[in-house]
């Protein structure tokens, strides 16, 4: 038997080192104990996934380790999640997000890892999936009031969808802030099309997210969202 | 001072320069060679340039000519009138007042590029579309005037068998001058044994045709022989539309937010290969007039181009063409330099990715006819896929970026001289050994070329030598515990192995592979693994008889490299096969022989298309599919090399 030091490390340790086996015997151990569900996804799942991110950030690993991990930490998040009292997990950051691939464009791995880094850090993410009709972004953030709006398009082509929907967004709710990213997309382009951030590559989304999450942080604390 | 935007295409080299600074002053800061035999001092009109209008999505750039100084008499009088009406300016004068977008021709390029589309043999029954037929007239007497087409047609009838024939409009105008300059003896062309497309003027046995390959980056055209299937000249250039994007997506991109994009576009690949054809047929003593037929193949963006057909739905999931067919066009219709009544058959289109050049590949190995089960793979800036035999096929579209092309590489550059071709590094001292293209031995200090950059077989070799000496592991990152002052941190904080040191080098600077071209070849070939893995998955077998790599690229890349780096699946060495360009091998075919034309149109509909992004294991195959050679998958052919690696 495990103390919870152990358990905490093992779920942390579990999703660096991509071990799924370990996420999982660590999660039920950590039920079976009584411990606290939450605690044991922020302070070992998700404190797991913030080093992944460094690692990430010092080049260290690479898409294929950040998808490892994240089949590591679900597994764990699957075991504890139902077990999450209402209400308990609010001590974190708070945040909705709506996130999805642009209209025409079927790529999601870039788009799949930025979500994963929002719900780690806190977020209810609401994910749209691929080949997600322009409209359906400005309805579902109207729908969820969702603070944050992510876009992701891996051509070019589709892209130039993006335009669209920070044009209608900020016609409908100037305040929410909207996140570009995908493999075509620039700083420039970002700029010029109004929006309030973005990721420079589907292998730096990572990277990205943990920035965008962090700028937002930043902007909370001081009043701004 | 002010700074502006500057691109220059074809090179895609980008950067802001001063304003009032000449083109060719932005092209030498830039790293872009532009030709200059009077040194810049406006007398040889060797380095004219044309500048691109319009808004380029990709690049985030509004060009406009009127971003440079106005033009200058005398400039005006080293351009032609059409040239000046083009938009091209000399870069040697033209001075930059806002952001701009350079194209530099073929003509205008210091060190041409090395062609690698040269033509392979070919095994095939001649047997073209178009054939000659010799008559003998009676003339026409009082007693029997009947009309001079008549008059053809029935001869034709009664010496050839031949019923039921039109004519071309504009061979019938021609037609009685012709027939009488023959003294009624001609010869007409026949094309499919059904319209006359020529009549020459006499008894005539030439007969050529031109078989185009239209590549996202270059146009190659062999002007053949019909009657011997043999390739009488080539002639290639950059696709000129490379300057309004390098790769597909940004050409769609470019056709949809511009509205004479699709327009703008067509015309500068018709002139394009129009220039092609007048070359082709100069080498060697014709004019384009003398060309009665045309294949051409091209990827689907290429293809609808050049077919002046709207490519944004091939742009867009789930990327339908307008059409499968294949289409015959008179060649004027297109605007295309050829003999009046000529023909243009382009290849049909297997699926929206999959376009007529990689039916040209289909056409050129004929996997339908195989029992081996075969995967062909065309390298290009998207990898395309065809796996299986005569019992079934599958193809699939994998993006693979332009990696493999030496481009998004920090020293990454075309094949031309002083790119670095081939390396070795040793295992112990992790010592390098290179060539570059231009010297035929491994490079010393005596060499007069040296290293400028990595084209993309350099860099898959490099890369290949790194993971085989231990400089880096399976996952792509660097053995930091070896003791070499080649493995560093560059001034952005990036780990890079020094392939040539300073002195090496006529850039100035070391040239170096880092974590981040580890990392673009990673994606790439992670894409590609995966789209072979799927395709096998789907056919329901685990292993290949044999490897086909298409493509010019295919034929330049170490075998071992590319099996080390897991480009493909495992398959005995000695049947990975490179057989060069094959798309233009497939249009030489069905410029010679008629009847694989109809049979690539029954193939192109029976191979089955498989989009990766929706199978379910998409992305598990993809993640393992990035490691060298892989994660998962064993390499029993090559597991003696894996075995030698330091560790």
């Amino acid at each position: 038997m495990s103390t919870k030091e152990e358990l905490l490390k093992g779920l942390k340790e579990g999703v660096i080192e991509f071990d799924e086996d370990t996420t999982v015997k660590c999660a039920e151990e950590w039920i079976k104990e009584g411990h606290n569900a939450s605690e044991g996804i922020f302070d070992g799942l998700a404190a797991g996934m913030e080093v992944v991110g460094d690692l990430f950030a010092k080049s260290e690993y690479f898409v294929p380790e950040v998808l490892m991990c994240a089949d590591a930490l679900y597994a764990g998040l699957d075991l504890l999640k139902p077990h999450v009292k209402g209400g308990e997990d609010e001590s974190k950051m708070k945040g909705e997000a709506v996130i999805g691939t642009v209209e025409g464009d079927v790529h999601d791995i870039g788009k799949n890892i930025v979500k994963l880094m929002f719900e780690v850090a806190g977020f209810t993410v609401h994910d749209l999936g691929k080949d997600v009709p322009l409209d359906q972004f400005v309805e579902e953030q109207m729908r969820t009031d969702s603070d944050l709006v992510c876009l992701s398009a891996m051509m070019t082509t589709t892209m130039v969808g993006m335009k669209k929907v920070i044009s209608n967004m900020r016609e409908k709710n100037p305040n929410v802030k909207i996140l570009l990213g995908g493999a075509p997309v620039t700083g420039d382009i970002a700029d010029k099309w109004g929006a309030d951030g973005y990721g420079d590559d589907a292998s730096n989304a990572l990277t990205e997210a943990i920035n965008m999450v962090s700028s937002l942080k930043e902007l909370r604390k001081s009043g701004e969202l | 001072m002010e700074k502006f935007k500057v691109i220059f295409q074809p090179s895609g080299s980008r950067g802001q320069v001063e304003e009032g600074k000449t083109v060719r002053e932005a092209a030498q800061e830039l790293g872009v060679d532009i030709e200059s035999v009077c040194g810049g001092k406006k007398t040889c009109g060797k380095c004219k340039v044309q500048i691109q209008e319009g808004s380029f999505e990709k690049f985030n750039i509004e060009s406009e000519a009127d971003h440079l100084s106005p033009i200058m008499e005398d400039e005006k009088r080293k351009l032609k009138d059409t040239e000046v009406k083009d938009n091209y300016r000399l870069s040697c004068t033209a001075e930059i007042k806002g952001d701009i977008l350079v194209f530099v021709p073929e003509e205008s390029r210091a060190g041409g590029q090395v062609v690698r589309k040269a033509a392979g043999d070919i095994d095939v029954t001649i047997d073209p579309i178009i054939k000659n037929y010799y008559v003998e007239l009676v003339p026409p007497v009082l007693e029997e005037a009947e009309g001079d087409l008549e008059r053809l047609l029935k001869q034709l009838e009664k010496s050839h068998d031949l019923k039921d024939i039109s004519i071309d409009y504009l061979v019938l105008k021609g037609l009685p001058d012709i027939i009488r300059e023959g003294k009624w003896k001609v010869t007409a062309t026949i094309r499919d044994d059904k319209e006359i497309i020529k009549v020459f003027p006499g008894f005539a046995d030439k007969k050529v045709g031109l078989a185009v390959d239209i590549g996202t980056t270059s146009v190659v055209g062999y002007l053949t022989d019909l009657e011997t299937g043999e390739v009488i000249s080539i002639d290639s250039m950059m696709n000129p539309q490379v300057s309004y994007g390098e790769d597909v997506m940004a050409r769609i991109t470019y056709a949809m937010t511009n509205d004479d994009g699709l327009k703008k576009m067509n015309s500068s690949i018709v002139d394009g290969l129009n220039k092609i054809i007048v070359n082709v047929t100069k080498k060697v003593d014709l004019t384009p007039e003398d060309i009665l037929e045309f294949v051409i193949v091209g990827n689907t963006c290429m293809h609808h181009i050049f077919l002046n057909i709207n490519p944004e739905p091939v742009g867009l999931s789930p990327f339908p063409p307008a059409f499968h067919h294949s289409i015959d066009v008179k060649s004027r219709d297109l605007g295309i330099r050829g003999s009046p009544g000529s023909y243009i058959h382009v290849l049909p289109i297997e699926a929206g990715f999959v376009g007529a050049d990689n039916m040209g590949v289909v056409v050129a190995v004929a996997p339908e006819k195989q029992d081996q089960i075969l995967l062909i793979i065309d390298i290009g800036t998207n990898g395309e896929i065809v796996l299986g035999n005569s019992k079934k096929l599958v193809s699939t579209s994998c993006a693979t970026g332009p990696a493999f092309e030496g481009a998004q590489i920090k020293h990454g550059m075309r094949a031309a001289p002083g790119a670095i071709e081939r390396v070795k590094i040793s295992s112990f001292a992790k010592e390098v050994k290179f060539k570059v293209i231009g010297e035929t031995e491994w490079h010393n200090k005596t060499q007069k070329i040296k290293a400028r950059g990595i084209c993309g077989s350099g860099i898959i070799e490099a890369v290949a030598e790194m993971f085989k000496s231990g400089v880096i592991k399976k996952n792509g990152t660097f053995n930091k515990e070896l003791d070499t002052k080649r493995i560093r941190k560059n001034d952005k904080d990036m780990l890079e192995f020094v392939l040539a040191w300073k002195d090496e080098t006529s850039i100035g600077k070391d040239i170096s592979v880092t974590l981040g071209d580890i990392r673009a070849i990673q994606l790439a070939k992670g894409a590609l693994y995966t789209g072979c893995k799927i395709l096998m998955k789907h056919h329901g077998i685990d292993k290949v008889d044999k490897v086909i790599l298409a493509g010019a690229f295919g034929s330049f890349i170490d075998k071992e490299a590319s099996m080390l780096l897991g480009m493909f699946p495992d398959c005995q060495l000695d049947k990975v096969e490179a057989i060069g360009n094959a798309a233009g091998d497939g249009a030489r075919i069905a410029l010679i022989n008629k009847k694989l034309r109809k049979e690539a149109d029954k193939t192109a509909r029976e191979i089955k298309y498989i989009e990766l992004t929706v199978d379910p294991e998409f992305q598990t195959a993809f993640m393992q599919s990035m490691y060298f050679p892989h994660m998962k998958d064993d390499f029993p052919h090559i597991q003696d090399v894996l075995d030698k690696i330091p560790k």
